[in-house]
């Protein structure tokens, strides 16, 4: 009896399988600082957050790779009602919505500030903070832990940045993260020299400056980056220091511009952003075999000429057919998934393959 | 739809098809992979070169180097013609599936290689004033169950080379056939009944796929598959197998609206005539679509043109 289905045995033709695939994210600051004169960053009229594009945004080619913005908490010295602490409330409205989702709450129901070890029993919290958020587009599943490198320019004169750098990376994340956030698992990040020495000293990993949740693939920097961490606090306006023109310093401008000046003079600082992602991928194989007596005929058309095959002239001729697609089907003969040879495949009585098709899910 | 690279190692590329993802949206275990199938929609085997005077190796040089498509997402697009397991080697025919028109009461419209669906009564009427007698090639879809004008084909070995009054061989012999038609349009009817059959499947793109089995009676005591006799007149040439015969039923749409005409359909461009009786191109519209007869066992397929007519005015 003829047959064009063969039906897979369970125990054998198929097999589920999890991989994790890994991305070399590449972001460069010039994306981030200039290249596109600004054209790929978009401000909102609400001014909570800024989105950066690898290409001006307004064409169909841009991506969107990834957000910033800025906050404090409402105990931070930096908040205050007067006239020159713009968007007070919005940066404490983002600083807590951040809070909340990535540190969760404690057990009086009060959102938790950032800590800057991961120890929510006490120790430093992070105040003042920049939000890098990185889109899923680029982050997929999750960051990949250990991977994650900033470069910013630390220069003290905000005209001449990268003179001097230190890299901010995960450095403990493949082996130190930590499992007490409510968005998954998070590491410390760490900064250290890169040109010149703006860090007096730090540890052998370096000195805790922010944190970093892979899963919801957020950066929490302190703005402690910019100032206590270094030898000379840098100025985030100015070609002067900061201690010439005091209200040049982070905390001074995360108080007095609105929040997307401050993404402005985060992007203005920002060398290098390099990471991995990581996309977790279930995938059932299903291996399509062809033994010796299957598949040796075909039901084409051009097969056949007054219904004579065109490949034999003798019946003692070997029957041989061409493949170039394997098909999936329900028991009730529906096609639900094709796959495609990239060129066609000789099958004859002598030969037998197994094609293995999987679907990814 | 570009071609796949061939420059490196042989690679597959795999979709789920519009129906698949259909299936596995829908979340009740319809997503099932149980079987498998070849096939080789690509592969034109007349390039196969048997009489190549460079030897057995450049037979099929140029078969080798067709280029393949990327998978295609639409189901019906894809796998039209699979790749089928015969224990023996030394087969050397293979039955097809052809229209059979040229026995009576199952032959195409004169002048176009397609039947056509008269889809409602104002139609019929206007080719005939007694709901029977119709012009072959006419088909009452108002009233399928009156007349004698069907779709019919024969399967078979297709070759004068053998005796038609050999029996064919039973590994040969097509017991079960898919026949699809596009739901929105008609319905599938026996031969000698009046009661349409229920789909056994209607994919995302409304068609509807109906398994009609070697004398197996319907609900209305039909058989759609015969067996033909040895000798028995056909469009076979040679050892014949087994014969479906149907009718098709218009859907309660095409019958009462011409919305479908409308956004599917054309204005008539040549009068449709049947006995004395004329309906002229001006006054209907119509809509071309495809029956599709496929053998279970055997694979293969025939595509049958059917035109739908509306009389408008």
């Amino acid at each position: 009896m003829a047959t064009s289905f063969k039906t897979f045995d369970p125990t054998k033709d198929s097999v589920v399988s999890r991989n994790l695939l890994h991305e070399a994210i590449p972001i460069t600051g010039t994306i981030v600082s200039g290249t596109y004169s600004d054209n790929n960053i978009k401000n909102y009229s609400h001014g909570m957050f800024q989105s950066v594009y690898d290409y001006p945004f307004l064409s169909s080619s841009a991506n969107h790779i990834f957000d910033l913005t800025a906050g404090y908490s409402a105990g931070s010295e930096v908040s205050g009602t007067s006239a020159t602490h713009v968007q007070n409330s919005k940066k404490i409205n983002i600083y807590n919505q951040m809070a909340q989702v990535l540190a969760g709450f404690n057990a009086q129901g009060a959102v938790r500030e950032f800590d800057e070890d991961g120890d929510l029993t006490g120790g430093t919290k992070i105040e003042e903070a920049y939000f890098i958020n990185v889109t899923r587009l680029l982050s997929k599943d999750e960051i990949k832990k250990g991977s994650f490198t900033l470069t910013l320019g630390v220069n003290a004169d905000y005209t001449n940045p990268f003179a001097q750098t230190i890299n901010i990376t995960d450095a403990s994340g493949s082996n130190g993260f930590k499992v007490n956030s409510p968005a998954g698992e998070y590491g410390i990040l760490f900064a250290k020299n890169g040109t010149g020495t703006p860090m007096s000293a730090h540890g052998t990993n370096g000195t805790a400056v922010g944190l970093l949740y892979y899963q919801a693939g957020v950066a929490v920097l302190s703005s402690s980056a910019f100032d206590s961490l270094l030898s000379v606090p840098v100025s985030m306006s100015r070609t002067e220091g900061v201690a010439s023109h005091p209200s040049a310093s982070v905390n001074a401008i995360l108080s007095s511009s609105a929040i997307s000046g401050n993404c402005d003079a985060l992007r203005h600082r920002t060398e290098n952003l390099l990471f991995n992602n990581t996309i977790e991928l279930n995938s059932t194989v299903y291996f399509c075999r062809a033994n010796n007596t299957d598949f040796n005929y075909s039901a084409n058309p051009t097969y056949l000429s007054s219904s004579k095959m065109v490949v034999k002239t003798d019946s003692t001729d070997e029957p041989v057919t061409y493949v170039t697609a394997v098909g999936l089907y329900s028991a009730d003969n529906e096609l639900l998934a094709v796959a495609k040879l990239s060129e066609p495949l000789k099958k004859t009585p002598a030969t037998e393959f197994t094609a293995r098709v999987r679907l990814d899910y | 739809m570009g071609f796949l690279d061939n420059s490196g190692d042989i690679i597959l590329d795999a979709v789920l098809t519009d129906l698949g993802r259909k299936r596995l949206a829908e979340g009740n275990g319809n997503f099932n992979i149980s079987k498998f199938a070849f096939g080789d929609d690509e592969i034109d085997y007349g390039l196969y070169d048997k009489n190549n005077p460079s030897g057995s190796a450049y037979f099929d040089i140029n078969i080798l180097q067709t280029p393949v498509l990327e998978a295609m997402t639409n189901n019906m697009s894809s796998m039209k013609s699979r790749l089928i397991s015969y224990a023996e080697n030394d087969l050397l025919y293979l039955p097809v599936i052809v229209p059979a028109t040229t026995i009576g009461g199952s032959g195409y419209y004169s002048g176009l290689s397609s039947y056509i669906v008269l889809v409602d009564e104002e139609t019929v009427n206007s080719l005939t004033t007694t709901n029977n007698s119709l012009d072959a090639g006419l088909l009452n879809g108002y009233r399928p169950d009156l007349g004698t004008n069907m779709i019919r084909t024969d399967q078979g070995l297709n070759t004068d080379e053998i005796s038609d009054q050999v029996a064919i061989s039973s590994k040969l012999l097509e017991t079960q056939y898919f026949v699809q038609i596009d739901n929105r349009f008609a319905s599938l009817m026996p031969n000698g009944g009046n009661t349409s059959l229920s789909p056994s499947s209607i994919d995302d793109d409304n068609i509807a796929t109906y398994i009609v089995t070697l004398n197996s009676a319907t609900r209305s005591g039909a058989n759609i598959v015969s067996n033909i006799a040895p000798g028995a007149a056909s469009d076979i040439d040679g050892p014949r197998g087994t014969r479906t015969e149907m009718k098709l039923a218009s859907t309660l749409n095409l019958k009462t609206s011409t919305s479908l005409f409308n956004q599917l359909g054309t204005n008539g461009t040549t009068a449709i005539t049947s006995g004395t009786q004329t309906l002229a191109a001006a006054n209907y519209k119509f809509i071309d679509s495809t029956l599709r007869v496929s053998g279970v066992s055997t694979g293969y397929t025939v595509d049958i043109a059917v035109r739908f007519v509306k009389k408008t005015s």
